[in-house]
């Protein structure tokens, strides 16, 4: 360490990779903390956790009985063991007995990504409600068709407040903020939605997930999803070989597997299933037959390519924007090139993961790590070879969220035994500066 | 010595004990230990190896297929696995199907093999003298060449924006695809009507065989009092439930995690895996 730094100060190594070894070696390092402790006052599984965007270090945490609370994970509430172990207790607690409370349980709870004025919250309870930190009020409600199962906002957002609500309606509802109404609805899903995601490169473009397994990137300012993520289509490595793309984009177009906007030509079927089938190319649809006339933009809700075979459970885009990982119930996880849209066929070596709720996964940038809860134990696996490099056990559950904090390299895990775990670099005792006076003794003192 | 284990098999008997060297080559290998040859090189030369070591049944004439998690247990780099089968697929030198008997289980089979398991199933139809049998000539020529994943959708059978599925027999109608249905090539898929898995004939008592295989394997070493057993003695057991034998079924489980193999100072130990 110390070698480091000195080639750090002598110019040998650049700043950023310096910042880089340093949080690899402490990344590696990670173990469930024994000087930091966060008390859940949650009787019920919890949900969802988040740290917020700013400062990193407010901690969100939703749980199933209907209880939303924050914790400081910088600073300690108070000293146990001898001044050795942080307690964090809640800031505060929101539970079922307030007046504008959730009713039932809660399954996300997010920060307003500009600041931690503002925090959402999405419920089975057919609910999502914005909050007021600081006077713990409700200030906004939307009411969904149907149980909320994700909620998100764009950590870039410029121009839009937009809150995207996935829920078990097929519509991906995104609700205005600034106008307290649902502004638009997206539809091309054919099941619930399980996850949603804002893009980290645009504030325009969402990335959702649904129970029919399919993955479905929305540009808000048009109509209808730009592409579908299909697993067939797939490129051998982190990013499609220059010179091969065209060739494979004329051979795609010719297969009819383009999965991305499909030709004006009317390939259409009738909205019911089993109708009248249209057997050659070019004709124009007759005016008295059933057929429904979409939109251009629409013509990709026909498109029934999956990602997964199951339901897409978990969804996180990386930092830098261009890759997104899926997490299904068919227990695999999936890296996807965001450019090209295809499946980078990496493996990760994923025996079981839960399939009835959806997970949250965290990523680091540097060292590349994503961390995954794999039933009871939280894995961490290495984005590009897909090997585990650290497996986390603690819980006594299943785990349902993670939370990676990148500032201090923490990992927060919640799972359904009610407890948040803290796992933080190993510390030397001799760096415990809260070391309570020792007294004078040996190993043979009474 | 286990150093063995990660050789190429190819050059098997430099490497092998004194017992095996009466043991020809690959096709009557059974004497060959599974601890021996638990790992390969390449992704190409596993396929092979576990194509020939594929057991034979009696009552069912199958051609030798390969399950994905053998792959998996039995090269060590799985993203390596998964990238050389899609360049493989691609070069059309096999052909993945998707499996109904577990999450994520998928056959993979040589194109060859493939086609010869196609000709059997439509001799057989011949002898019943059944009508249409140019609907397997087109399967054959048109649709195996173009689509290559497993799954295939129900317009792209019958219309398509691909002229050449159509030109040979005029228009294919849905007795064409019953009969390829009857013929156990094309499955529906349980959750979308309209698209079709690809499908291997005749391998139904095969596939019932594996679950039973699996399951019986499973409970044996659950009731084991350290749910664990020396690799050398494991593989020496006969299944009483599945055609397939001991061998298959090991690197099968290995491969999708449900047993674990522990290195200790006697050799390979096969345990249940906890999650």
């Amino acid at each position: 360490m110390w070698k480091e730094i000195g080639g750090r100060e002598a110019g040998q190594i650049r700043p950023n990779s310096f910042a880089n070894r340093v949080k690899s070696h402490r990344l590696s390092t990670l173990q469930l903390s024994n000087y930091k402790e966060i008390v859940s006052p949650h009787k019920g599984s919890i949900n969802s956790l988040q740290v917020d965007l700013t400062e990193e270090r407010y901690l969100l945490s939703g749980a199933s009985d209907s209880s939303v609370a924050v914790y400081d994970v910088q600073r300690a509430t108070d000293y146990e063991g001898g001044g050795h172990i942080a307690k964090h207790r809640s800031v505060f607690v929101v539970d079922k007995q307030h007046e504008h409370g959730h009713k039932y349980a809660i399954s996300s709870a997010i920060w307003y990504p500009v600041d931690t004025g503002l925090f959402v919250t999405g419920s089975y309870d057919h609910y999502v409600k914005v909050w007021d930190t600081n006077c713990t009020r409700v200030v906004m409600n939307f009411k969904m068709p149907g149980k909320v199962y994700r909620t998100a906002m764009s950590p870039l957002a410029a121009s839009h407040m937009l809150i995207a609500a996935g829920t078990e309606d097929v519509q991906v509802r995104l609700c205005d903020i600034a106008s307290g109404a649902i502004s638009q609805t997206l539809s091309g899903h054919r099941d619930g939605i399980m996850t949603v995601e804002w893009s980290t490169s645009s504030e325009w473009i969402l990335v959702t997930g649904g129970c029919d397994g399919a993955i479905r990137f929305w540009d808000i300012r048009r109509a209808g999803c730009f592409r579908v993520l299909d697993q067939s289509q797939s490129q051998l490595g982190r990013r499609p070989p220059l010179l091969k793309r065209k060739v494979s984009i004329s051979k795609s177009l010719s297969a009819g597997q383009n999965s991305s906007v499909k030709p004006r030509a009317p390939q259409k079927k009738s909205a019911n299933g089993n109708g009248v089938r249209q057997s050659s190319v070019g004709r124009i649809p007759a005016k008295g037959s059933v057929r429904q006339r979409l939109h251009p933009g629409m013509l990709s809700s026909q498109d029934r390519a999956t990602a997964h075979y199951g339901a897409v459970t978990g969804l996180k885009v990386t930092e830098n924007g261009m890759y997104l990982l899926s997490a299904g119930s068919d227990s695999r996880i999936r890296l996807w090139d965001v450019e090209s849209g295809r499946n980078t066929l990496v493996n990760f070596e994923t025996v079981r993961l839960q399939t009835s709720k959806p997970i949250q996964l965290a990523t680091t940038q540097d060292p590349a790590v994503v961390f995954v809860p794999c039933m009871t134990a939280v894995k961490a696996f290495d984005i590009w070879s897909g090997k585990t490099c650290l497996t986390f056990r603690g819980h006594y559950e299943y785990v349902n969220c993670c939370c990676f904090s990148s500032q201090d390299q923490e990992l927060y895990t919640g799972g359904n035994d009610r407890q948040i775990l803290v796992w933080c670099p190993s510390r030397h005792i001799s760096d415990g500066v809260d070391a309570g006076p020792m007294q004078d003794q040996d190993n043979w003192s009474d | 010595m286990n150093k063995d284990t990660n050789s190429d098999s190819s050059k098997p008997k430099k490497r092998r004990r004194d017992e095996e060297i009466e043991a020809e080559s690959s096709s009557s290998d059974r004497t060959l230990s599974l601890e021996e040859n638990l790992t390969f090189s390449d992704t190409l030369v596993a396929l092979r190896i576990m194509r020939a070591q594929f057991p034979h049944i009696d009552k069912v004439s199958i051609r030798p297929f390969i399950l994905q998690s053998q792959l998996y247990s039995s090269v060590n780099d799985r993203t390596q696995v998964d990238r050389e089968l899609e360049s493989l697929r691609r070069e059309r030198v096999l052909r993945v199907f998707k499996l109904n008997t577990g999450q994520d289980d998928h056959a993979i089979m040589f194109l060859d093999d493939y086609l010869n398991q196609i000709e059997c199933v439509v001799k057989r139809m011949e002898e019943k003298k059944q009508v249409n049998l140019e609907v397997f000539e087109w399967f054959q020529t048109h649709v195996l060449d173009s689509k290559l994943e497993p799954s295939v959708g129900h317009e792209e059978l019958v219309s398509g924006s691909d002229c050449s599925l159509l030109s040979i027999v005029g228009k294919v109608k849905d007795e064409h695809i019953s009969l390829l249905i009857n013929a156990g090539i094309l499955t529906r898929q349980l959750i979308d009507p309209d698209m079709y898995w690809f499908a291997i004939p005749n391998i139904g008592s095969v596939l019932k065989g594996l679950s039973q295989g699996r399951k019986e394997i499973l409970s044996f070493l659950n009731r084991r009092k350290y749910k664990e057993m020396m690799l050398a003695l494991l593989e020496k057991k006969h299944l009483r439930f599945s055609p397939l034998d001991m061998r298959f079924h090991l690197r099968d489980l290995i491969g999708s995690g449900h047993l674990k193999t522990i290195h200790t100072p006697t050799g390979l130990v096969v345990q249940i895996s906890k999650d």
